[in-house]
This record gives C-alpha cells, structure tokens and sequence, in this order.
C-alpha cells in the first residue's frame, strides 16, 4: 500500500487506518481459533466413524452377495412353477376337451331324440352346447384321435343344428301365419340358442311390424270416428301419431329385457331390433300423416298463405312510398280466398303436438338405447359404436324427415297467423279514455307471446328460433310502422293551441267518448302512439325475460351451439327496442319542433320587453308586479300539466327535458340581445334560479345539467366588478360550481352586455 | 368482457350440397372435412378477425340447402349484415336457381344488405360454369364475385376478411355522416377525418361494380397463375 507521507497529518492517520485493520485482521483471527476446538472435535468424530463405516460396508457386500444367491434360487423355483403352471392348463383343457367329447357324444344322442320328440327347447340347448366347443379344436381331434364315434357324433350335431334351424324357422314362419303369439314368443327364444341372433331378431321384428302395422291401418281407417268418440277432432292426426309412436315404444320396452337375457351375448341385437322398428315406424308415421295433409288440406293451405304473403309484400313494398297507408292493409276478409288465421289456428296446435311427440319419442328411445348400453354392453369403445349407429338411424329415419317438413309447413302458418293477428290487432287499435296506452301495445304483444310458446311446445330448438325471429321481423317491420304513421304526420294539424289539444284530451278523459275534431283526434293518436312505443320498450324487455326463463325450462340440457343458437335469436329480438326508441325520439322530435318551440317562443319574447337597466325604485316596482320569471313559470307550468296525465312518465320526464334544452338556448338568445345594469344581473340571477328550481322539480330526471350553461351566463351577468370573475372561475376555489361551460371568449361577451363594466377591464381580463 | 369493435352477421345460402358448411369449417376451423351430413335447419360459427387493426366479431350463420328448411333459414336474413350466395361451379343447376335466391333476398333481407356470390369447388375438373359467366351475373345484381375452393383454402379467407372490411368501411361511414350531420362545427381534425370517411363510402358505392369486376379478375388470375 502507498501513502502519501509528505505531512505528519497523513502519515498518522495511515497509522491510525493501519491499526484499525490490525485490530480487524486480529478479531478474525481470534474468532477462527475459537472455532478450532469444535473442528478438531469433529475430526475425531470422524475418525471414529471411518471405523464403523469399514464394518458396514464389509456387511453389505455379504448382504449383497446374499440376495443374489436367492434371487438365483426364486428364479429356478419359479422357472420350475411355470412349467407347472402350463402343464396344469394343458391337463384342464384337456380335461375340457374330455367333457366336451362326452357332451358331445350325449349331445349327438340327445339332439337326434328331442328332434323327433319335437322338444325345440331341449334340442337347442344340445345344440347350444355344440357350438359352444371349439369347432376347429373338435375337428382336429376327430382327425388325430381318428375314433369314428367323435367324428360321427359331430357329423350328427352338424346335421342337427341345420335341421334344427331349419325346422325353428319354419316353425316361427308358421306360427306367425297363425297369429299364435306364445310358440312365437317360444321360437324367438330358441333362435339364438342355434347362433341365429340376427335371423331371430329379423323375423321377430318382422312380426312385431306385422302387427303393428295392422292395428296402425284399422286405426287410419277410423281416425275420425275414433277422435270424434274422444271429442278430439282437432287433434285426431296428432293422436294417432301418438297412439303409433306409443306402440313402438312400448314394444322395445316390453322386449328389451327379453332381448338382453335371450340375445345378450350379440351386443348389436336391440339396435338391430330397433333399426327394423323404425323403418316400419317411418312407413306408418308416412301413411298417417298423408292422411293428414289430405284432410287437412294442407297443400291448399299452404299456397293460400303463401300467396296471401306474396301479395301484401308486394303491397308494403309498393305503400312503402306512401307511409300512411303502410300498415292499412284490409285484415282479412278483404278478398274471398284469403285465409282466416283463425282457421289454421286449431292445424298449428295439431302440429305443434304433433311435432313435440315425435321429438319425444326419440329422446325416450335414446334413453333406452343408453340404459342398454350401459348395464349390457361392456367395452366402452362397442357402447360408443352402438350409440352412433343410433344416432344415424334417428338422423336418417323418413320420419325425421317427416318432422322436419311439417315443422316448416308450421312456420309458414305460425308466421301467418302472427302477422295476420298482429295487423288485425292493430286494425282494431282502441284507445280508452283514462288510460295512455291503446290496445294495441297488450294486444300485439299478447299475440306475439303466445307464438313463442307455442313454438317452444313443438320442442324444437330450430322452430323456436325462427319464430323469435319472425317476431322481431314483426315488431320492427308492421308494429313499428303503425307507431310511426301518426308520428310522422306530426303533432298539429295548422294551428298551434295547446289549449285546445289539452282540452280534448281532458274531455275525452272526463267523458271517455271522442267527439271531438279530427286535429284534436289526431294529436290525441301522436300522443297515445308515443306513449305506446315507450311502453313496447318495456314490453319487449318483460318478453325476452319470461321467453329467457321458459326457453331454460323447456330445454333444460342444450349443447352450447344450441344455447349461442337461442341466445342469438334472443339479443337480435331485444334489439328492436333500439327501433322503439328511435321511434318515441323521433316522436320527441315531432313535440318539440312542433309544440314546445313555437310555443316558448313567444313568452321568451317578453323577456326582451322588460327593462333590465333597474334603478332601485324601478326595481322595487317590478318585483311588485309579476315578475317575468313568475309569468314564464305559469306559462310552462300550464303546458307541462297539459302533457303531465296524457303522457307516460318516462315520456313526460323526456318532454321536460327537451323543454329545458329549448328553454335554456332560447333564453340564451334572448339575454344576448339585452343589456344588463348591475340590478338587472341580480334579477336576472334570481330569477334563473327560480327557473332551475321549477324545472328541476318537475321532474324526476336531473335537468340541472342543462340548465349549468344559463345558470353560469346569469352569474358572470350578477358581478360586482369584472376582477371578480377570477373567484368564480378557477375550479377549485368553488366546489358548488360545475367546470365551466363557457369559453373566455363567450364570457367576455357576456360581460360586455352588463353597461357599467368598461370594455378595457373586459378585455384585461387574464383567467 | 369480450373486447370486440364490431360485431357482423354473415348468412350463407345456396343450394344443398355446394359447400357452404365447408366454406365456413374452413374459415373457422380451417379443416376440410368430407362426408359432412347435410345442415339441419342453421347451424352458428363464431370468428373474431383483426382487419385495419380493428377486433372484429364475425357471426357466421350456416344455413341448410334443402327446401324444407327455407323456412327457417328465411328468418335469419332480416338481421343480416352481409349474405354470402353460393353455387357450385360444378354443377349447373346450382346456378340455375341463384334467381330464386335472390328472390328470396329481396323478400326477406334488409335492402342495404351487402351481397357476395361465390362459385366454390374451383379445385374440381369438370367445371360447368366459367368465372365470366358467374362475374357477369354477380354484375347485373349489384354483387360482389369470388371463386373458392373450401377444399384447396384458395380463396375462403380472402371472402370473409373482404366482407369484413367492407362492412366496416359502411359502418364507419355511417357512423361518420350522422356525425358529421350533429356536429358540423366540431374541431377541424375531427372534421377533416369525417369528410374522407364519408367520401371513402361515396366511392365504394360507385365503385361497387368495378370492385366486383376487380374481385373476379383477381380471382381469375390468381386461379390461373396457380394452374400454371
């Protein structure tokens, strides 16, 4: 290390450093020989140890050398049980074979004896047995033992199993010709007993069709006379579709467990059971529901709607350029053919029952295909394949296909019958006195309710969907349009009286009749549309909601396409509330351009005709008088109260708002053109004020945000002296005020209106 | 929340069997499987896209072929946003009909909806129907033209990313001629943007044609330069 030494300074405080890592250099030192104690201990420990460990390791090498020699030993010991072990097998097939040779001997003698006593059951079991051995193994024997007697004793089982399974079949065939149920029953048991699992299955459910088909056809034969014994004539078809479908079920529930004790062992028998079903269940279904459309004139119905929609689209789209005709075409009865929708209303309720049968009947069939699987299929991967190939029969069925045909002819009605309702409901739109809506709100809406549930009961989430979507089409296309008509015509008719329009709809509320003039008929329609349009907004929401908890209900497990399917539908039908609030803003509009404006503007007007230059003395004379604040109130008041009954709530708090908005910006223009003196500032501070406080508690929405822009004009017009200003203006000097909504620019010409403030004060005016 | 800018409805219709449930396992899934069984009723695929940097939600309805859907499938067409027609290039009869279709359209769809005809399965041999006559066609009914193959990916995100960006550029139009309406003296930044927004829409409607005639002929060539 160097060191400057030049001064004695330095050098002693090197000297002193020098020590202090002395003393350090020392304490470590120290501390490290404090350690060599424990050190040492620990070595000797060591030492002690190596001792010890030399013992242990000459022990596991012995150990070691020990599991060795016995793993030798296990090892030959069970060499030699393996070789045991496979002699034992080979001694009990023998043993196996043995019994099969003298069952097979019994069995030749057995068979040929029940053959001839005709004892099937007995005969078959022989025969069960028989092809229970190993056929290759019993032939191979024949050949190496090379006794006659074996080969014999299989030719005969041979012989007899094909006379057997001839015999049982022709047996069945004639059992069959002679309806007799029991030696039907008997021989299908037999056939999987002689390996006819698939033959068995085959003619068994030949027969079953058979006779089911029988009853099927006496039944269509008197579908009428039997609904008519029942009193259901409108559901004669949906009935008998139910009555087949019921029989078809209950055949597989019947014969499942007799198919699973008797064919258990052919995993594929029940759907193969069920695949016959079904082909004769479509033929049926197919026959009934020919019957159907033919009685049903279903064909003819369906041109007559298709038509009859043909015809007003091209009507809407032709009035589409004349508005107030849009929603003015004839409801029914206008030509001859025309269908009444009343008149299908009892065919879409058929269908609908009709439809949720059938989806019915294939969720009760799965769910017997699924218990099957479950307790008699074992393999996992076999239960998969059999699930599947139940899904393709459902999925292929005729009368899937069926279903999916009538589901559409029952959208092509259910939207007629909707449409139709709904332009008959609006036809018929009655308004009563009293109240702010007309009929047509509950009226449409009920219609239109009463669609979606009835599409729910077809159980099909396809149909449900396209029947939400008709009815949003529905609701924003004709509802909407009918809402809008006397909208779009405006609220007056000429002449502004608001005298006149609260007059009439007082009358009418006093003696519930309309007798008045078509003006004032007409501004009692604007009025009562508009109501009816904020009322749908809320209908539309109640409707999604209840549909929402009913379409949970009645599909309590869809996959999640299915759900996004619904859901989609759901949000596209709460959209049209959007359209319904345009149209009550545009309704709004109308109001204001035509009822509030005009209006205002001549109260605003008196406004310019007081003085706002006071002297003390005249002030104390104006405030004597009615003050112009005072008779603003009253007016606005007096227009207000006439909308305050006739309007729904929402619509009238809307109405008081676009009232402040007017009022405010006229007032506004108004001030621009006066000239304030310091007690026309404070007046007219007062009077905002009293303005702001009507107009807040009119109603219940917060109009005082529209009101900050006057409110702040008022007090830069209520100062004392323009340097003033600067308290009011930085914003966290007055936590009361809101941020400004006047630029420096506008305030200075605001100030510029007060005459006792000088223009260079104004324009020094830094903020 | 999902974070989305804007959300469109896509339909597609045409007849049974000219590949429309592929177009759209392609487009989101980017599989091709064959032996699909024929759509039951509608079936509904969801894809969110980027396009000029936007999140865009894409509701792609697959809608069944067969007649005895229509009635289901018609609903659907009102709440459209775009309506993708396909044919099979493959198969006359499949163009034979496409008059029905946009008869069906015309009844049920929103006027403004924006129209797309596709030939698919451009990858097969025995086509039928040349790209011109299909352009020719889609020119006379004010549509845009595009050939794909589902089973080749030629084409299928070109289709839906174009829809997607030419439904924004209307959404934004209309979005801007509102606005520009309300607030005519807004700040000028805002103002000059809304002006080439508005115009940006003006020429796309005139330009509707031409972008057809663009479309094919790039489809053509592209359809060409990979045969070569």
């Amino acid at each position: 290390m160097l060191f400057d030494t030049s001064s004695s300074e330095i050098s002693d405080q090197g000297l002193l450093r020098i020590a202090e890592e002395e003393e350090k250099v020392n304490n470590k030192l120290e501390q490290l020989l404090v350690k060599q104690c424990q050190i040492e201990a620990k070595m000797s420990g060591i030492g002690r140890a190596m001792v010890l460990l030399h013992t242990v390791d000459s022990d596991s090498t012995k150990l070691n050398m020990q599991i060795v020699n016995t793993a030798q030993l296990a090892e030959s010991v069970s060499a030699k049980v393996r070789r045991l072990d496979l002699a034992r097998c080979r001694a009990s097939e023998c043993q196996q074979r043995v019994h099969d040779l003298i069952d097979l001997q019994l069995c030749s003698q057995g068979v040929v004896k029940a053959v001839i006593e005709e004892d099937f059951e007995k005969g078959a079991a022989h025969v069960a047995r028989f092809l229970a051995m190993d056929q290759q193994l019993l032939h191979r024997t024949a050949d190496d033992v090379s006794i006659t007697s074996v080969s014999d004793a299989v030719q005969t089982l041979e012989d007899a199993t094909e006379k057997i399974r001839e015999l049982i079949s022709r047996r069945f065939d004639e059992a069959v010709k002679s309806n007799d149920l029991a030696s039907v029953e008997r021989f299908f048991k037999i056939f999987p007993l002689v390996g006819y699992h698939r033959i068995g299955i085959d003619k068994f459910s030949k027969y079953i069709c058979l006779k089911l088909s029988d009853k099927a056809q006496k039944e269509l034969r008197n579908v009428q006379d039997i609904a008519k014994a029942e009193c259901r004539l409108q559901l004669a078809y949906a009935d008998r579709l139910t009555s087949i479908l019921e029989n078809f079920a209950r055949v597989v529930e019947v014969n499942q467990p007799i198919v699973e004790a008797y064919y258990g062992q052919e995993s594929a028998s029940l759907i193969d059971m069920i695949a016959i079903l079904q082909e004769e269940c479509d033929a049926e279904a197919k026959n009934l529901l020919l019957e159907f459309n033919k009685n049903r004139q279903i064909v003819y119905r369906s041109k007559q709607v298709y038509e009859c929609t043909q015809r007003s689209s091209n009507g809407t789209t032709s009035s589409n350029s004349i508005p107030s005709l849009g929603h003015y075409r004839k409801p029914s009865g206008g030509s001859i053919d025309k269908l009444n929708p009343k008149e299908i209303d009892a065919i879409i309720a058929e269908i609908t029952v009709m439809h949720s049968r059938v989806e019915l009947y294939f969720r009760f069939m799965r769910r017997r295909m699924q218990i099957h699987v479950d307790t008699c299929v074992p393999e996992k991967e076999d239960q998969i394949i059999i699930m599947n190939r139940y899904e393709r029969i459902v999925k292929n069925a005729d009368l899937r296909r069926q279903m999916q045909e009538i589901l559409s002819t029952y959208l092509l009605f259910e939207r007629y019958f909707m449409e139709e309702s709904v332009l008959k409901a609006i036809g018929l739109d009655k308004y009563e006195a009293g109240q702010q809506c007309s009929s047509i709100v509950d009226d449409v809406f009920f219609i239109l309710r009463k669609s979606i549930r009835r599409a729910l009961t077809t159980q099909s989430i396809n149909g449900t969907c396209a029947v939400i979507n008709n009815v949003a089409a529905c609701l924003d296309g004709d509802f909407i349009a009918a809402l809008k008509t006397p909208l779009k015509s405006g609220y007056t008719s000429g002449y502004i009286d608001l005298a006149q329009a609260y007059n009439a709809i007082q009358t009418t509320l006093q003696q519930g009749k309309l007798h008045s003039t078509d003006a004032d008929r007409s501004r009692t329609n604007f009025l009562v549309q508009l109501n009816n349009a904020d009322m749908s907004t809320e209908y539309i929401e109640t409707l999604c909601q209840t549909m929402e908890l009913e379409i949970a209900g009645t599909f309590p497990c869809t996959t999640p396409v299915e759900r996004q399917l619904l859901d989609s539908c759901l949000t596209e039908l709460k959209a049209v509330r959007d359209a319904l609030k345009a149209t009550v803003d545009f309704g709004m509009q109308q109001l204001r351009s035509s009822a509030i404006k005009p209006r205002i503007n001549p109260w605003i007007n008196k406004f310019l005709s007081y003085s706002h230059n006071l002297t003390e003395e005249e002030l104390a004379i104006y405030e004597a008088e009615e003050t112009f604040v005072q008779f603003f109130i009253v007016h606005l008041d007096g227009l207000l109260n006439s909308f305050k009954t006739a309007l729904s709530p929402r619509n009238y708090d809307a109405l008081v708002s676009i009232l402040a908005t007017e009022v405010t910006i006229q007032l506004e223009r108004a001030i621009k053109k006066c000239s304030f003196n310091r007690l026309g500032g404070l007046i007219l501070d007062q009077e905002v004020r009293a303005l702001g406080t009507y107009l807040t508690g009119a109603t219940s929405w917060s109009v005082r945000d529209k009101m900050t822009r006057i409110s702040q004009i008022a007090t830069v017009l209520n100062l004392d002296k323009v340097s003033e200003l600067s308290e009011f203006w930085s914003p966290d000097s007055n936590k009361e005020m809101p941020s400004w909504h006047l630029t420096l620019n506008e305030v200075r010409a605001i100030l510029a209106l007060r005459i006792d403030f000088r223009i260079e004060d104004i324009k020094r005016l830094q903020l | 929340m999902e974070d989305y800018k804007f959300l469109f409805k896509i339909v597609l219709v045409g007849n049974a069997g000219v590949g429309k449930t592929c177009l759209v396992r392609r487009f989101t899934q980017g599989l091709f499987p064959p032996g699909q069984g024929a759509t039951i009723g509608v079936d509904f695929m969801i894809k969110t896209v980027e396009v000029e940097g936007e999140k865009i939600k894409l509701q792609i309805w697959d809608t069944a072929g067969q007649e005895r859907f229509r009635s289901i499938t018609q609903s659907y067409y009102r709440s459209a946003h775009a309506l993708i027609l396909v044919y099979d290039i493959s198969c006359q009869p499949t163009f034979d009909c496409l008059p029905d279709w946009l008869r069906e359209i015309q009844e049920y769809a929103n006027s403004k909806v924006l129209k797309i005809l596709v030939g698919n399965k451009t990858d097969r041999d025995d086509r039928e129907i040349p790209t011109q006559i299909g352009e020719e066609f889609a020119k006379q009914h004010d549509m845009y033209f595009l050939e794909t193959s589902a089973k080749e990916a030629e084409n299928v995100e070109r289709l839906f990313y174009e829809i997607a960006a030419e439904l924004i550029g209307q959404a934004r139009s209309k979005d801007g001629s509102s606005a520009a309406a309300a607030a005519a003296a807004q700040r000028q930044s805002d103002g000059s943007s809304i002006g080439l927004a508005s115009l940006g829409a003006k020429a796309a409607q005139s330009n509707c044609c031409g972008g057809l005639a663009n479309a094919g002929g790039g489809s053509s060539a592209s359809n060409t330069s990979q045969g070569g």
